[in-house]
């Protein structure tokens, strides 16, 4: 499935090691564009389409006897997509590679720059778990770039929510994995919005911080009365509702974000944490 | 007419009434009344059924599968199940799974293909495929289906169980991938498919409780249940492999862990398409085998 240029290739595939601790990679590499990427891993191809990676470049290594080690190497285009792709699975010990990492079960991700790395074992072993860490440090080393992170996470309250395990992503598919807030697309998000989406706990309940920005402030009203059409008709006042977890939910529109508290313990602590957000969007 | 949105309010009404919550919320959505048919399902459990992982006993197997069959239709003995459900003038497509980590396997399909034949079918009016069903000549002329695969979590669906396993005879495949795969039962009204299945085969020998990362697969998250699950409701063996799967998390993480992707499609498949039943209620499970361990 080689369906990208021969140039694009060949740069991604120069930044991969050829050997590592006696794992050879194979002769041949595999590459995949959105259109292919099911061909290589079906449905969670949903989630790199919804980042718009541009290329996916395979490589395999064998050593007799061990287990294969796969690198999936993913070209997303911008640092933003690269971060917002690592961001989707946050589960795992920080491993200290590249610009924010994670590693479990035989498995290490992390980015940097426009680029999201995968490098997986397909057994668990003392050996291979030194093999993945020194390919990591292989591949990030060999990436120049320094990307930057979305400017868009700096407006949640970093004393509140766990910067560290923040979800940033563009679509409705994506913020339903990470939260579910109805079937339909109430929030009018696409691949130009950005989102992200943290969790605090207040009075031992955990709640949602999400933050929309819209292209244009024009799009963020018709959001925002959808939203509020869809999700609160029983508003006790505008964008404020009790749900029927007796939990609140605040929706505010400020030019082109709309920011929502989910799952408040109180009416009164929604309200604090908005004015603490929309402070921060003053000081920007 | 304006379409009804479904919110997480939805599910918060009536999140303490019952376990199956989602279904209720979601077949708010369709208006149908649920089925009042039961489905029986037989789960059958072996210690033996594993040589080692994805090298399943060919003895063995092929003896719960009978077991299995014999139990789920009436039968006294495994050919005169088989002939139960399949006619000596058949084409019999095998729809399995090639999935590179937990496949279905040749020890599984020969075991299946065997009984197809003992049932009158010839070879040449049998095929076994995934990936190459569009391609498949039986699978373009099949009468009868036989639907069986490794149950294990998926990034997108929640779940990759026999309802999932036809996604391979549409054309494209991300047409169905809106809202967590909701809809996956649509495909099983689709020509080359609707009203052929005659078994559905979930294999638990296994699983696949958690993935991780683009693959969505470690060893580590899987275990040995040893065990398969066979009926004729596609529905009613996926919500049952769901459950065994539901408590595994649970005994593994040591608290409620549901999956990051409610497998909602299973539920939809009987609130909105009435493809079968998934409430455990309307399901008669049938176990054989050992009970050691067994999740539900």
């Amino acid at each position: 499935m080689d369906n990208c240029s021969h140039k694009e290739k060949k740069d991604l595939s120069s930044l991969l090691p050829t050997e590592i601790k006696g794992w050879k990679a194979e002769e041949k590499d595999h590459s995949y564009d959105p259109q292919t990427i099911f061909n290589y891993i079906d449905g969670a191809g949903e989630v790199y389409r919804s980042y718009n990676f541009r290329e996916l470049l395979v490589r395999r290594f064998k050593r007799e006897g061990k287990p294969d080690i796969v690198i999936d190497f993913f070209n997303m285009g911008s640092s933003k997509d690269a971060f917002g792709v690592f961001t989707h699975d946050l589960e795992g010990e920080e491993a200290g590679i590249g610009q924010g990492s994670t590693y479990k079960g035989g498995l290490l991700s992390f980015w940097k720059g426009p680029y999201f790395v995968s490098i997986y074992a397909e057994e668990e072993t003392e050996e291979t778990n030194k093999a993945l860490l020194d390919m990591g440090e292989a591949v990030a080393s060999a990436i120049q770039e320094v990307g930057e992170k979305p400017d868009l996470i700096a407006i949640l309250p970093g004393e509140e929510v766990d910067v560290n395990k923040v979800h940033y992503f563009h679509n409705h598919m994506i913020l339903n994995y990470h939260f579910f807030i109805a079937d339909e697309n109430i929030l009018l998000l696409d691949q130009q919005t950005e989102a992200v989406l943290g969790r605090g706990v207040h009075q031992g309940k955990e709640y949602i911080l999400l933050v929309v920005r819209y292209p244009e402030a024009g799009k963020a009203i018709q959001a925002y009365e959808s939203f509020t059409e869809a999700y609160m008709p029983d508003a006790i006042e505008p964008g404020l509702v009790q749900t029927e977890d007796r939990l609140w939910t605040l929706a505010k529109m400020k030019d082109d974000l709309l920011i929502f508290i989910f799952n408040a313990s109180s009416n009164i602590f929604a309200k604090e944490m908005l004015k603490n957000i929309e402070d921060r969007i003053g000081n920007e | 007419m304006k379409k009804k949105v479904i919110t997480r309010r939805d599910f918060l009404r009536v999140a303490a009434t019952t376990p199956f919550a989602g279904a209720i919320a979601l077949s708010l959505k369709s208006g149908e009344k649920l089925s009042p048919n039961k489905a029986r399902v037989v789960l059958v459990r072996d210690k033996k059924a594993l040589i080692s992982f994805n090298n399943p006993h060919p003895e063995v197997i092929q003896k719960m599968l009978d077991d299995a069959v014999m139990t789920l239709l009436d039968a006294k003995d495994p050919i005169e199940s088989w002939k139960k459900l399949i006619e000596p003038s058949d084409i019999v497509g095998i729809k399995s799974n090639v999935w590179h980590y937990i496949p279905t396997g040749r020890v599984i399909e020969q075991s299946i293909k065997r009984r197809v034949m003992d049932a009158g079918v010839p070879d040449d009016r049998i095929d076994i495929s995934d990936r190459g069903v569009r391609r498949s000549r039986v699978f373009q002329e099949a009468t009868a289906l036989i639907n069986v695969r490794p149950a294990r979590t998926h990034h997108w669906s929640g779940l990759g169980t026999c309802l999932k396993n036809y996604v391979t005879f549409v054309s494209y495949i991300p047409n169905y991938h809106p809202d967590s795969c909701a809809d996956l039962a649509k495909i099983w009204y689709l020509p080359q498919v609707k009203g052929k299945t005659r078994l559905n085969i979930l294999i638990m020998l296994h699983p696949l409780f958690h993935g991780i990362g683009p693959h969505h697969f470690s060893r580590k998250y899987t275990w040995e249940y040893n065990g398969i699950l066979v009926g004729q409701d596609p529905v009613a063996v996926d919500a049952t492999g769901l459950r065994i799967l539901q408590a595994k998390r649970r005994e593994f993480f040591g608290r409620e862990r549901p999956l990051q992707v409610p497998a909602k499609h299973i539920f939809l498949a009987d609130t909105r398409h009435g493809l079968g039943v998934s409430e455990p209620n309307r399901i008669e499970l049938i176990k054989l085998g050992y009970k050691d361990e067994i999740l539900i």
